[in-house]
């Protein structure tokens, strides 16, 4: 143990509180260079406030961190550590090169041009031709890769990842962990946060859970599996809730459908589309950005004008479109109202007559009771209904979007990556959520971009690639995720070569 | 302060299911704010006894109401996450068409009235229509409209001072109309308290609802707090935008025709000045420039806060750069309290 403590940041006993609230409850922890450390927990463990600590972003209630050996307060010596974060938190309105550059200006007056090194390290990670680009032209993959060029090009001793990948292709991320484990054989202290077990078995060498403020423990070597971080992250039995609802799946065969598109055609990102789905049914769109598959999820929503028609029940066209379907963005900052309390976030899109009667009038004790009832009904752990959204843990967040939605009982659901960045309990209760809505006769549509939440959560999906759809592969058939993937990957190449030709 | 601000937040925890946190914020912020009203006209008090009589408080009183009107009317539109800076010329122009429709052309006053708050209906209606479908920042539409307004008013008024009671030579105003149009804001009591005070009070009552009771205000609030989330559920922003800056501009147009009536002159460039003690006292009130938050008994508060400080000082005559300092200060002090309470709170909750 002493050796370790030696070499790189140990955290010995560290507690961190805000008011009442325990976030860390005493965690020790050894960084050492040369290895990328993966830290898992489920949302509200600890696990950003741990992240932020190491940051500089928090200073410790209690404890301490040493350096070498050395009393070490990254606070101060926040330049040591680099955070790659999982928005990335850049300057829109300069360069991709400019980005890179930023901070270091040091004491000088004059302009910091770039340097070999610079160079070298963007072409590395593949955005030396887009550096003269402003960075809000750029895609968000390559946003991210330029904060992570950011970091690398400061030459920091500590680099944090918090869910890099998120928002990258697989390539991508592949190119990503490459570089990730360039820095750990250089000796730096590597650290990934992420939601993604698959990549703490690839890439780590060891895992520390954290859970209820503390490590729970470290799993390396022959323990480390997804399975064994699974089984460690999850409190209760959920696991098996995708799996275990099959069973009482609205039988949707051969019932007419309930939306309809024919010929459905955006300006750039799709033509021609027929799509459909049946009561009870949940369609997963399958498809990488670009693929037209956001664009036809936003269509759908009212969001994008499209030429074609479209049914839904007994309404047509725009109309249809307007009041029959609900759409909940991809992020919560798209979705929620920070200045609203849990309450009001869940019946803002509420109107007459539910919250509202004659003379546009609020009817305050209906929307206490709506807000108590959606609460109850959707799973929200909260205190009350009046305390602020932001109180509430990511996946609860999640939830109040989604319940949003739901409130207006629209026939039509339409979602984007409901469970992006939630935890392991939360997502199997989202999941929950939206086979309950499926099965009182509606039909739901979520846009997907890993084949897990696919696999998971949907009955059908259909490839989106070259603003054209596959035909629908039925989930059910699959006994396990890996043929799913492949068949997938099979489809998603048909077309594009299909395209091409 | 820190400890009687805890104090009740802890004490409140374990039955927080009606009253929320968020509710005592709010409350502790206008307690705060009425709390300097008080201790304000209390410091006034002590320097000099004289000014504690009731007309004195009628005089305050008239001399907010103004303000505090087009204040209600800016807090809809900051509320929506908004700025408009052209009230204070739209109160200009409403009151010198009045004025050359009434004394001038002998417009009925019953007709000019109407007339001139639907001009500034009109005006709201094009700062609204620029910014939502042109999608030009409100800062510069209205940036624009002001100078614009004040250019129409100079063109309207030929650049001259009316009075209804000395119509120019060859015009003259019945005796009825006048009787009427100084009848709404004439002093009752013994005390001589305006009617306009009145105007203002029903005015904030209607505001009030229309902000925290309806389905209006709700909108307001969601669409001021996230407009991204909220173009995404289909709410109806570039309506409600819209209508938000058509209520102001209508406030001010009524505000203006108030003080006409009480000061019964009118001048080319006569509410110009009204612009940032407007701002001042919605900022104080507690409204936030990005949107989202604002309470109209806040926006009260505020205005009170500087009529009591613009009044006293003038009484004590330390002299005008004295009234334009305590402005400043006190609006730069009201928004840095906010955010050193706010910052507090947090360290010590959640």
């Amino acid at each position: 143990m002493s050796g370790t403590a030696s070499s790189g940041i140990s955290l010995r006993g560290i507690t961190k509180t805000y008011g009442a609230t325990v976030a860390l409850a005493g965690l020790d922890l050894d960084l050492r260079p040369g290895e990328i450390l993966g830290v898992a927990g489920p949302n509200g463990a600890g696990k950003s406030t741990l992240v932020r600590m190491i940051a500089g972003e928090e200073r410790p209630t209690l404890g301490t961190l040493t350096f070498d050996g050395k009393p070490w307060s990254p606070v101060d010596e926040w330049h040591a550590v680099a955070v790659v974060h999982q928005e990335p938190q850049l300057f829109p309105n300069l360069t991709v090169a400019e980005n890179v550059m930023v901070g270091r200006e040091g004491g000088s007056r004059q302009r910091p041009t770039l340097g070999p090194a610079d160079a070298a390290v963007m072409d590395t990670l593949g955005i030396g031709a887009v550096r003269d680009r402003p960075l809000e032209d750029c895609s968000l993959a390559i946003q991210q890769r330029t904060e992570i060029a950011r970091a690398v090009a400061r030459d920091c001793k500590v680099f944090l990842f918090d869910e890099p990948n998120s928002a990258l292709t697989a390539a991508e991320s592949d190119e990503l962990f490459r570089e990730m484990g360039r820095l750990a054989a250089a000796g730096k202290i590597v650290v990934l946060v992420t939601h993604r077990l698959a990549d703490f078995v690839a890439h780590c060498s060891r895992v520390a859970v954290v859970r209820d403020g503390k490590v729970r423990v470290i799993l390396e070597g022959d323990g480390l599996s997804e399975d064994a971080i699974a089984r460690q992250l999850v409190t209760e039995s959920v696991l098996s809730a995708a799996q275990e609802n099959a069973a009482d799946r609205l039988h949707y065969e051969g019932a007419p459908p309930v939306f309809r598109t024919r010929r459905w055609t955006h300006r750039t990102a799709f033509s021609d589309i027929d799509f459909e789905g049946r009561p009870g049914e949940i369609v997963a769109l399958f498809g990488v950005e670009g693929s037209g598959a956001r664009e036809l999820l936003r269509s759908l929503a009212g969001l994008e004008r499209c030429s074609g028609d479209v049914e839904i029940g007994t309404r047509t066209g725009t109309s249809a479109l307007d009041t029959l379907t609900a759409y909940v963005p991809a992020t919560r900052q798209q979705s929620l109202y920070s200045n609203f309390s849990v309450g009001e976030n869940l019946l803002v899109r509420l109107g007459r007559p539910q919250i509202a009667g004659a003379g546009f009038l609020l009817k305050t004790q209906a929307m206490k009771h709506l807000a108590r009832d959606a609460v109850k009904r959707f799973l929200v752990k909260t205190g009350t209904t009046t305390q602020p959204i932001r109180s509430l843990s990511g996946g609860n967040q999640q939830k109040v979007a989604i319940a949003q939605a739901l409130n207006c009982e629209p026939k039509l659901l339409l979602l984007e990556e409901p469970t992006r960045g939630v935890d392991i309990h939360s997502k199997a209760e989202i999941y929950r959520l939206l086979r309950d809505y499926a099965n009182e006769g509606n039909a739901v549509v979520i846009f997907c971009t890993e084949v897990l939440e696919v696999y998971e959560a949907a009955d059908t999906v259909r490839i989106a690639s070259a603003g054209r759809l596959s035909r629908p592969l039925s989930v059910g058939d699959y006994d396990h995720v890996e043929q799913l993937a492949s068949d997938i990957i099979v489809l998603e190449n048909e077309h594009r070569s299909a395209a091409l030709s | 302060m820190t400890e009687t601000e805890t104090a009740p937040a802890a004490g409140q925890r374990p039955t927080m299911s009606s009253a929320g946190r968020a509710t005592l914020d709010i409350a502790l912020r206008i307690g705060g704010l009425f709390a300097a009203i008080v201790v304000v006209a209390l410091i006034f008090i002590a320097i000099n006894p004289n000014i504690a009589n009731l007309n004195m408080g009628a005089s305050v009183l008239r001399s907010l109401s103004s303000v505090a009107i087009m204040a209600l009317g800016l807090t809809l539109v900051v509320v929506v996450g908004e700025i408009d800076l052209s009230f204070g010329a739209t109160y200009g122009l409403a009151i010198n068409a009045l004025a050359v429709l009434w004394i001038v052309h002998g417009v009925p006053v019953y007709l000019a009235i109407p007339i001139a708050i639907l001009i500034g209906a009109v005006v709201g209606l094009f700062n609204g229509i620029l910014v939502t479908s042109f999608k030009i920042p409100s800062f510069i539409v209205t940036l624009g409209s002001y100078n614009l307004l004040y250019g129409v008013t100079l063109w309207v008024s030929n650049t001259g001072t009316f009075n209804p009671a000395y119509p120019p030579p060859g015009a003259t105003v019945p005796e009825d109309q006048l009787n009427f149009f100084v009848g709404l804001t004439q002093g009752l009591g013994s005390f001589q308290l305006s009617v306009e005070v009145l105007w203002m009070l029903g005015i904030a009552i209607v505001v009030a609802i229309l902000l925290h009771r309806s389905l209006f205000g709700f909108r307001l609030m969601a669409i001021g707090g996230n407009p991204v989330a909220a173009h995404l559920a289909r709410l109806p922003v570039r309506r409600y935008k819209v209508t938000a800056f058509i209520l102001c501009g209508v406030l001010a147009a009524i505000a203006g025709i108030l003080d006409f009536s009480f000061i019964q002159t009118s001048q080319p460039n006569t509410g110009l000045s009204q612009t940032f003690p407007v701002f001042a006292a919605v900022i104080i009130g507690g409204a936030s420039l990005s949107g989202g938050k604002g309470t109209v008994i806040g926006t009260l508060g505020g205005a009170l806060l500087l009529a009591e400080l613009q009044l006293g000082l003038s009484i004590l005559s330390p002299g005008a750069h004295v009234q334009q300092i305590f402005l400043g200060a006190v609006t730069i002090g009201a928004v840095a309290l906010d955010l050193f309470l706010t910052k507090l709170r947090k360290s010590r909750g959640a």
